[in-house]
């Protein structure tokens, strides 16, 4: 077994109150335990992310302004066909707004196709401009659906 | 307090036989108080029944096995011993969750999370994955992939395949509804949420999320089938390990050819091939027409009155031959 494996499966029974866990590669066979309840453990880290904090006023679709946006090279586009949303469940907030700024990797949306939930992550930095689809619209692969400038 | 004990005593009640408030207490080295206690916070915050007898203790209505890391693995084909890393939580906000946290903060792969209670499980678009605890199986598995998001289409119709041939094989005859609810006497049995993280070319991680039925899992908002309907009785690690042996064949086969793998198998457990069905859309108007078939993406095929169209996206609801 890889030390580099094992310190990766240890640090997942650390951070998500897992009981045990028991790998086996080939003949060598490996259980790593939690203590059960009765002695104190590890607070587990439940906690998602925190997800965007500000909503600035002016959250509305894509502004009028926003010219041939498929033109634009620093539109997002779908990677895939299928319905875009914008948060992870109706209830929640938003993952971005207009107006916000995005880091490379933050997730801007979800596209599911065929229950298959895809987040899209941003793929450079700077300021969320504009939102090109409305939540729950299908999109067709390539299609635009973020303006970062 | 006691709620942290809750588990502890809940796995000593859950052979389903009397157990006396001592013996418990003994053996977790406890007081008797904080047993009762526990006992409590099972039935509240569980809902589950617990019997109480003078003279003779405590017992659960209704026992279940518990989840067990090593049951788990002796139900493993050989290949999928190899290829998977099995692990066992009993209370987590969402094994889907935990995983993807795990899909782009480490390299697993092969990585099975399966747990005993969820406080905030999730099905598609966060709607909640409801389960009592012990009446169902709700597990997620980590896979990664060579190809890129486009490769992937299909790949929950996949995963509808593997868990019809692990039920089917234990005498549950069901069938499946586009894209990959896994229905019994029509009603569903099994739910698949499937999230991925990659980029657009390629690897891409996937965690797989499933949640089954093996009694019937009290008021849902859906109409719901369960294993032991079909007479079906198994126990959940041997379920579980049914289950995993047939996900890393097709998976496995999904990664050489993807959809293509196993899309003759899909047409044949198809609940509604050939039916008239309406396909309704969360923006526009339903759609209806006959169900012929699905494309080697996964893609629904619809007849409809303008020809045969192609959905990716869409609601299937079967509706009676008018």
């Amino acid at each position: 077994m890889e030390l580099r494996k094992l310190k990766q499966l240890i640090q997942l029974v650390q951070a998500s109150g897992i009981a045990e866990l028991e790998i086996s590669a080939g003949s060598e066979q490996i259980r790593i335990t939690r203590t059960v309840a009765g002695t104190p453990t590890v607070p587990a880290q439940l906690l998602p992310a925190p997800l965007a904090v500000v909503a600035p006023a002016s959250a509305t679709a894509a502004p009028a302004a926003a010219p041939s946006p498929s033109a634009n090279p620093n539109t997002v586009k779908s990677p895939m066909v299928g319905s875009f949303y914008r948060r992870p469940s109706p209830q929640a907030s938003a993952f971005v707004e207009v107006g916000q700024p995005v880091k490379v990797g933050d997730t801007l949306c979800i596209i599911e196709a065929m229950k298959l939930m895809n987040e899209i992550e941003a793929d450079r930095a700077g300021v969320l401009k504009a939102i090109l689809v409305e939540e729950g619209q299908p999109v067709e692969f390539g299609e635009p659906l973020f303006v970062i400038e | 307090m006691s709620e942290q004990y809750a588990f502890a005593v809940l796995r000593a009640l859950s052979d389903g036989r009397f157990h006396s408030g001592e013996a418990i207490a003994q053996q977790l080295g406890v007081s008797r108080t904080l047993v009762w206690q526990a006992v409590h916070a099972i039935e509240n915050d569980f809902g589950l029944t617990v019997y109480s007898v003078r003279g003779q203790g405590y017992k659960l209505a209704e026992g279940f096995e518990w989840l067990d890391v090593a049951a788990i693995r002796a139900g493993l084909s050989p290949v999928a011993a190899e290829a998977l890393t099995v692990a066992v939580a009993e209370r987590i906000d969402s094994t889907n969750s935990q995983l993807m946290q795990h899909a782009t903060s480490s390299d697993l792969h092969g990585l099975v999370l399966a747990a005993e209670l969820q406080s905030a499980g999730r099905g598609r678009l966060g709607r909640r994955w409801q389960a009592r605890l012990g009446a169902g199986l709700t597990f997620s598995l980590l896979w990664r992939f060579d190809k890129g998001l486009a490769g992937l289409a299909g790949l929950s119709l996949a995963v509808g395949v593997a868990l019809a041939r692990a039920l089917r094989a234990l005498g549950a005859p069901v069938m499946l509804k586009w894209p990959n609810d896994v229905l019994l006497d029509g009603k569903k049995l099994a739910g698949i949420l499937i999230e991925l993280s990659g980029e657009a070319m390629g690897p891409a991680a996937v965690v797989i999320g499933i949640g089954l039925n093996l009694q019937s899992p009290g008021e849902v908002d859906q109409p719901v089938a369960a294993l032991d309907q079909a007479g079906v009785r198994v126990g959940r690690n041997a379920l579980l390990a049914a289950l995993l042996n047939e996900l890393q064949q097709v998976l496995d086969a999904f990664a050489k050819q993807g959809f293509a793998a196993v899309r003759e198998e899909w047409l044949a457990l198809s609940a509604h091939r050939d039916s008239p069905v309406r396909l309704s859309f969360s923006h526009g108007e339903p759609i209806e027409g006959i169900a012929r078939g699905v494309a080697d993406d996964g893609a629904l095929e619809v007849e409809t009155a303008a020809g045969m169209q192609r959905f990716h996206v869409g609601e299937v609801s079967l509706r009676p031959l008018s």
